[in-house]
């Protein structure tokens, strides 16, 4: 490689690598050790500070190099300082090669010989190395400025309102009838005690009137291929059997429609029509009808809705369509599930009648729930004490390890939502810790204590019907330590309300290949850094907002959507983005097709050709990483500036000292 | 061997009791006990009660009446007010204590085989009729009702204060008795 000429810059970083490592001696070293191909080679005080810089650009000018090796911190630090002076003293950056001497060497070596020769091995390896690199072009991608929203609950909504208002077309998809999601179904919000429709409605309706967003409900995402700016998605579009176009939204279908089935809005509390909108506030306010209800679909008779519908709307023969859009980003908000109840047979839901969950209790005391917001018991009846469980499934190694984080706050309410109703009610909370995190959540707590809710500091461990003595009689009897009295207590009351864990949805494993971004051990959709990119996901261009990411409060879940949106119209904003350059690629002729590389691949980056027999690497989506490298049974897969050559080249650098 | 049962029913509770205490310590930041137990760890004698001053205000929360009356606790608190001076949901704790030892003397359950109680009454039934306290006469009586043999043991003590000029057999009365029974009466009065 006689043709290399290389600039070799060793940095001091003031004393933090001169104070351990002898710069003038390893720079020498460089020049010694290859005469001919090292032109010049330098220590400099601070080689990131401009004067460093300008050292480089004015040596590649006077000396003609054309290979750039500075030995210094962390690549992380400063490799993109160094690549765009490289640019700018005109040669091509990826012919440039850094040396960590700092963190590697000067911060974590005693002795100044030891330190002094691992810093020259370094730089040898790098110069090596360097000499090997091959000139790599940047690419940009054009960004589409339509965004995918996945899921229509507040997360999902506040984030479509948000892009949309900023001049972009939404796609918002939801798999149920309506948008609105879990808070649709809350009473009140704590600390507030907002109603939660009445701040949540407004909302919906701007959603379902707002011209940039085009709702597609009762509709779920199938496929989605592509890379950041450029997702081709297909939807599928579930036949709601009604003309929305047409239909007025008047309701007489709903109410001349014989057939009844549970309705899951009010958690199977009361019933609804085989034909029928969620619930009264419902966006958009018009009717599907649910095939497996309808006797239309089962014997072909009926067809009552048809015949009341003054607009005609009634559409029996709509089938399920496939419908693809074209997008740029994605934002996921799929949200949450609590955990089944039945679950846990020690709580004996489903087998004593007045062991409520927290969703039927939300129905119960809303005033436009089943019983039009009267706490009673299945039976009907006042409660003269209520227990409410804290902690059921979650923190708990055999369930949900993790805290559900809302749970307290929504049992403090529940507190005070029936002590609003029913001042002498009784109320016990069984709590392991009050955990009241939130603005205004403490001094919430400190409202509940003060308006004589007793606070229990124990869990329940089973409940029971099974009476030792008379004033037990009838009653849902709680054993529980009282850790705060240190006595075990049985305490009977007329109902009790399991506050269940918050668990991800069923679907979120099959949605993370869909949308090729990653689930954790407990289901959660995974960010990217959970601090510093908490919305972002492995996979440029989808982000996630919400509780899909982890149990979430209503406020947390809204400052997460508006930063999924604030991630996405950044992206529109720029237009178009730099991709990554060091990619991999598969060498036609050596490849097997084993496929080997396309299941493990994270980013789901290559494809099999079944024509060629061939893996292919789309190198849009590659990020880089080297798996398939690594992975690749007759060395086909390489990744550009990380090929053989170039590894072995710096093994002999680093051995040549 | 006799095995004692150690679970509270919820019908051997007094729901009433926290309403009691608040009246009677004029401290309804009772309630608001977050448990943290603070007073406890700044109590200089909690480690001589039978219940932490945490475990009481969970207990008077709880309802848990006849525990808290017959608890050594109120009788060992010395009245520093370090509780009620650390307490970060300010409750008055020492006035709680109080409390408690009011109605334990007012409805005889106050922990028995403990001098403290005694003393607290001997003592009040002494200023009520003289106006003023007198040692000899307190320690006498206290003794006689709690440790009558311990007197033999204290009255070298005694004996020595005697001399030095530091206990009068006779204790001093006030001038204007009647005033001061007036007073009294009018406080009980009004309470």
């Amino acid at each position: 490689m006689s043709n290399c000429r290389i600039g070799v810059y060793v940095c001091h970083c003031g004393s933090n690598i001169a104070g351990k490592v002898r710069v003038d001696e390893v720079a020498r070293y460089a020049k010694d050790y290859a005469p001919d191909e090292v032109v010049i080679s330098r220590e400099y005080k601070y080689m990131c500070s401009d004067p460093g810089q300008d050292l480089i650009k004015k040596d590649i000018k006077e000396f003609n190099l054309n290979r750039i090796v500075v030995a210094s911190c962390s690549p992380l630090m400063h490799e993109k300082t160094f690549r765009n002076a490289t640019a700018d003293g005109g040669i091509n950056p990826f012919f440039f090669q850094m040396a960590n001497i700092r963190e590697h060497v000067s911060w974590v070596t005693e002795d100044e010989n030891a330190a002094t020769e691992k810093a020259k091995a370094l730089l040898i390896a790098a110069i090596h190395r360097v000499m090997h690199h091959e000139a790599l072009e940047k690419r940009t991608v054009h960004i589409n400025p339509q965004v995918l929203i996945v899921g229509g609950g507040i997360a999902g909504i506040t984030a479509a309102l948000q892009i949309a208002d900023a001049g972009n077309k939404v796609f918002l998809v939801e798999k149920s009838p309506s948008i609105g999601g879990h808070m649709a179904q809350l009473d009140k919000t704590f600390p507030t005690l907002d109603c939660s429709a009445c701040i949540l409605t407004p909302k919906m309706t701007s959603v379902g009137q707002h011209p940039n967003i085009t709702l597609m409900t009762y509709s779920e995402v199938q496929e989605v291929n592509g890379y950041v700016g450029n997702f081709k998605v297909k939807v599928l579009r579930k036949a709601k059997s009604v003309d929305h176009e047409k239909c007025t939204g008047c309701g007489v279908c709903t109410q001349k429609c014989p057939m009844k089935a549970p309705n899951e809005f009010e958690l199977n509390m009361a019933p609804r029509k085989a034909i029928y909108t969620p619930f009264p506030q419902a966006v958009p306010n018009k009717p599907v009808i649910d095939k497996t209800i309808c006797t239309y679909y089962k014997n072909g008779r009926c067809k009552a809705c048809e015949k009341f519908c003054g607009p005609g709307a009634i559409l029996f023969d709509e089938q399920d369509r496939i419908e693809e859009i074209e997008v740029g980003s994605i934002i996921l908000a799929t949200g949450y599930d609590l955990k089944t109840a039945e679950s846990l047979p020690e709580y004996g839901f489903g087998r004593y009648p007045n062991v409520f969950t927290a969703f039927e209790f939300e129905r119960l005391v809303n005033s436009s729930g089943p019983t039009g917001g009267k706490i009673v018991t299945r039976e009907g009846k006042e409660p003269k004490s209520i227990g409410i469980l804290h902690c059921i499934g979650s923190r708990d190694k055999k369930y949900c390890e993790y805290c559900s984080r809302v749970c307290c706050m929504y049992a403090l309410k529940f507190s005070h939502l029936i002590k609003e109703k029913y001042h002498d009610c009784e109320v016990y909370q069984f709590y392991i810790d009050m955990r009241c995190f939130g603005k205004g959540y403490e001094e919430f707590y400190n409202r509940l204590l003060k308006e004589g809710v007793n606070f229990v500091r124990g869990k329940v461990a089973e409940i029971t019907d099974a009476a030792l003595e008379p004033s037990e009689e009838g009653k849902l009897i709680m054993r529980a330590e009282d850790t705060m009295i240190g006595t075990v207590r049985r305490i009977p009351v007329d109902m009790a309300i399991l506050c269940l864990a918050m668990v991800a949805k069923p679907e979120a494993k099959e949605l993370s290949h869909i949308f090729s971004c990653s689930v954790g051990k407990d289901g959660w959709f995974t960010e990217k850094h959970p601090k510093l990119a908490p919305v972002s996901t492995a996979s440029d261009g989808i982000f996630i907002a919400g509780a899909c990411q982890g149990p979430k409060d209503i406020p947390d879940t809204v400052a997460q959507a508006g930063a999924a949106a604030a991630e996405v119209l950044n992206l529109i904003q720029r237009g178009e983005v730099e991709a990554e350059v060091v990619t991999a690629d598969i060498e036609e002729d050596l490849c097997s097709g084993c496929r080997t590389c396309v299941e493990l691949c994270p980013y789901t980056a290559i494809t099999y050709n079944a024509e060629k027999k061939k893996s292919e690497i789309n190198g849009a989506l590659c990020k880089g990483c080297g798996t398939c490298v690594g992975a690749c049974p007759s060395g086909a897969a390489y990744q550009r500036n990380f090929r053989d050559e170039q590894i072995y080249a710096e093994i002999k650098g680093i051995l040549a000292v | 061997m006799e095995y004692l049962r150690t679970v509270k029913y919820e019908s051997e509770l007094d729901k009433k009791f926290l309403k009691e205490v608040v009246k009677h310590s004029e401290c309804d930041k009772i309630l608001e006990c977050i448990q943290c137990g603070t007073c406890s760890s700044t109590c200089p004698v909690s480690l001589y009660m039978d219940y932490t001053p945490r475990k009481l205000m969970a207990m008077i929360k709880g309802g848990f009446k006849d525990d808290a009356l017959k608890s050594k606790t109120v009788w060992i608190c010395s009245s520093c007010y370090s509780c009620t001076v650390m307490c970060p949901a300010q409750i008055k704790i020492t006035d709680v204590m109080y409390a408690l030892k009011r109605m334990a003397i007012e409805k005889g359950v106050y922990s028995k085989g403990i001098p403290t109680p005694v003393l607290a009454q001997e003592m009040s039934n002494i200023i009520s009729r003289k106006g003023r306290n007198s040692e000899m006469e307190v320690v006498t009586r206290m003794m006689l009702r709690t440790n009558p043999f311990g007197m033999l043991k204290m009255a070298p003590m005694g004996m020595s204060l005697f001399f030095k000029g530091r206990m009068e057999i006779f204790g001093e009365k006030i001038k204007n008795l009647p005033q001061m029974r007036k007073l009294l009466k009018g406080l009980k009065e009004a309470k």
